[in-house]
């Protein structure tokens, strides 16, 4: 990047206030985050929009506003992770007197190593406690451990489950604004009646976000090794875009969604022709639907 | 301003009480999210409602900028400078994008402030609006109508150019011009 040469101030606001077109933001972004001069010229006209922000005569919303607000506030509680309290177990710990471990007395006291104590029934038995105590809790640990794996496992689906959803999500929405979209084109695309069921095929399109969902019914089984391929053509005149390629269900039926387009391209008709597989570059005669 | 807020016998508020609130609003906490409300609220609906000229739309905008702060505090960091500057020029921002029909922008909160100004302070806020006002109003008035249009109207410097039938250049130097102006008298 060519930090060299500067943004004119003058750019600058109108960057920060977002009024430059798209590819000359996109340049003044890249120069901006390398050049610490801009950054400095940006951030001085920020503050100069924060406070011209601040001349605006003030209102104040309506007390529905708050209300409508903190209700949201509250429906979206905060999950806040509970604090983890070690701690209190190890002091527990350290208060056991040394000398109550191994062969202490529970005074302080050791005996000497020649003289073993004499062992009482119960004192028999307090070792072999401590074993079960001591099992009793390796068998929870283990518990505990294939339960943590478990968990991690279904974390590890889920989040996999999730990550497949993600794009399938962002496509549908993608596919629900082009339809709801009310400057996209609306298209029919029919045959010369001839007999019933009359393919037919129906495309929305979005040119200045190049998004196109096509949807056809009725269509004839095609020969082996062919497939329908979907034409976009552009208003300008130019060679017809191809937009994909599909092939017809037992009952007719397939369609086309989101296509990779350009942006931008007026379309003035649609077509649809019969391809060899694969596709092709120019589309081969007949048409077999059309629609403007 | 403080009886508004019902502060009448507090200190000012200062940007560290907005850190404050904001790490409290980052815990869960609602009433400082609704002490933040009441502090921020009047300027992001004014500013909204200035470029929507519509109350309803503009308390969507409101709703929405306070509810991303609900959900990601920490999407203001206080190196951004103060939180009631952010916070005008994102409901500028956002209103802007509601007016055109668009998408929100991430761009939209990215952008970062001088430390010249201490919003957060009601008394001084009020004092700037203040100056900022009288300054505006002694703009010439070409310099100040090409800024309104291009900060609340959203007009490009191009549309502005076709609609006033002035150069590209001298749009922009107006705009720049007018900035200028309001940082000297606001610094002075």
């Amino acid at each position: 990047m060519n930090t060299a040469r500067h943004f004119e101030p003058e750019d600058l606001a109108l960057f920060a206030m977002q009024l430059l077109p798209q590819d000359e933001a996109a340049a003044v972004a890249a120069h901006v985050e390398q050049c610490a001069a801009c950054r400095q010229n940006l951030t001085e006209v920020q503050g100069d929009l924060a406070a011209y922000a601040h001349t605006v005569d003030l209102h104040t919303p309506s007390a529905e506003a708050r209300e409508r607000l903190l209700k949201q506030v509250a429906r979206e509680k905060k999950t806040i992770p509970i604090d983890r309290v070690p701690e209190k177990q190890e002091s527990e710990h350290e208060t056991i007197p040394l000398a109550s471990y191994g062969r202490g007395l529970g005074r302080g006291e050791y005996l000497p190593e020649e003289d073993p104590p004499h062992r009482r029934p119960a004192g028999r038995l307090l070792p072999w406690l401590g074993w079960a105590a001591a099992a009793a809790l390796a068998f929870a640990a283990g518990n505990l451990y294939q339960q943590r794996d478990a968990l991690r496992s279904i974390i590890a689906t889920q989040s996999s489950t999730m990550n497949q959803a993600l794009p399938g999500v962002a496509e549908a929405r993608q596919v629900m604004e082009a339809l709801t979209d009310p400057t996209a084109k609306r298209v029919v695309l029919n045959v010369t009646p001839t007999e019933k069921p009359t393919p037919q095929g129906r495309a929305t399109y979005v040119a200045s976000r190049g998004t196109l969902i096509f949807v056809a019914d009725n269509l004839e089984p095609l020969p082996p090794a062919k497939v329908y391929e979907l034409w976009l053509i552009p208003a300008s005149g130019a060679a017809p875009v191809p937009a994909g390629t599909f092939q017809p269900d037992a009952k007719g039926h397939a369609s086309v969604l989101l296509p990779t387009l350009p942006k931008g391209v007026e379309a003035k008709a649609f077509g649809v022709t019969i391809e060899a597989e694969g596709g092709a570059t120019k589309p081969t005669l007949p048409i077999i639907l059309a629609g403007e | 301003m403080y009886r508004e807020t019902g502060l009448v016998n507090s200190p000012p508020p200062s940007r560290e009480e907005d850190a404050v609130l904001l790490g409290q609003v980052r815990k869960g906490d609602e009433q400082a999210m609704a002490a933040l409300y009441d502090r921020y609220s009047k300027v992001v609906y004014s500013v909204a409602l200035r470029v929507l000229r519509d109350s309803a739309a503009a308390e969507d905008v409101l709703q929405e900028i306070f509810m991303q702060i609900w959900r990601n505090p920490g999407g203001f960091e206080a190196t951004r400078g103060s939180l009631g500057g952010w916070l005008a020029v994102v409901s500028r921002n956002r209103a802007i994008d509601a007016l055109r029909r668009k998408r929100p922008m991430d761009q939209v909160d990215e952008l970062t402030l001088p430390s010249s100004y201490n919003l957060a302070n009601e008394a001084e806020r009020d004092s700037m609006m203040e100056k900022a006002r009288v300054v505006v109003r002694q703009l010439p008035l070409e310099q100040r109508k090409t800024l309104e249009m291009a900060f609340f109207d959203g007009l490009t410097h191009t549309e502005i150019a076709e609609m006033t039938g002035e150069p590209l250049g001298t749009v922009k130097t107006r705009i720049r011009s007018a900035l200028i102006t309001l940082r000297k008298a606001l610094t002075a």
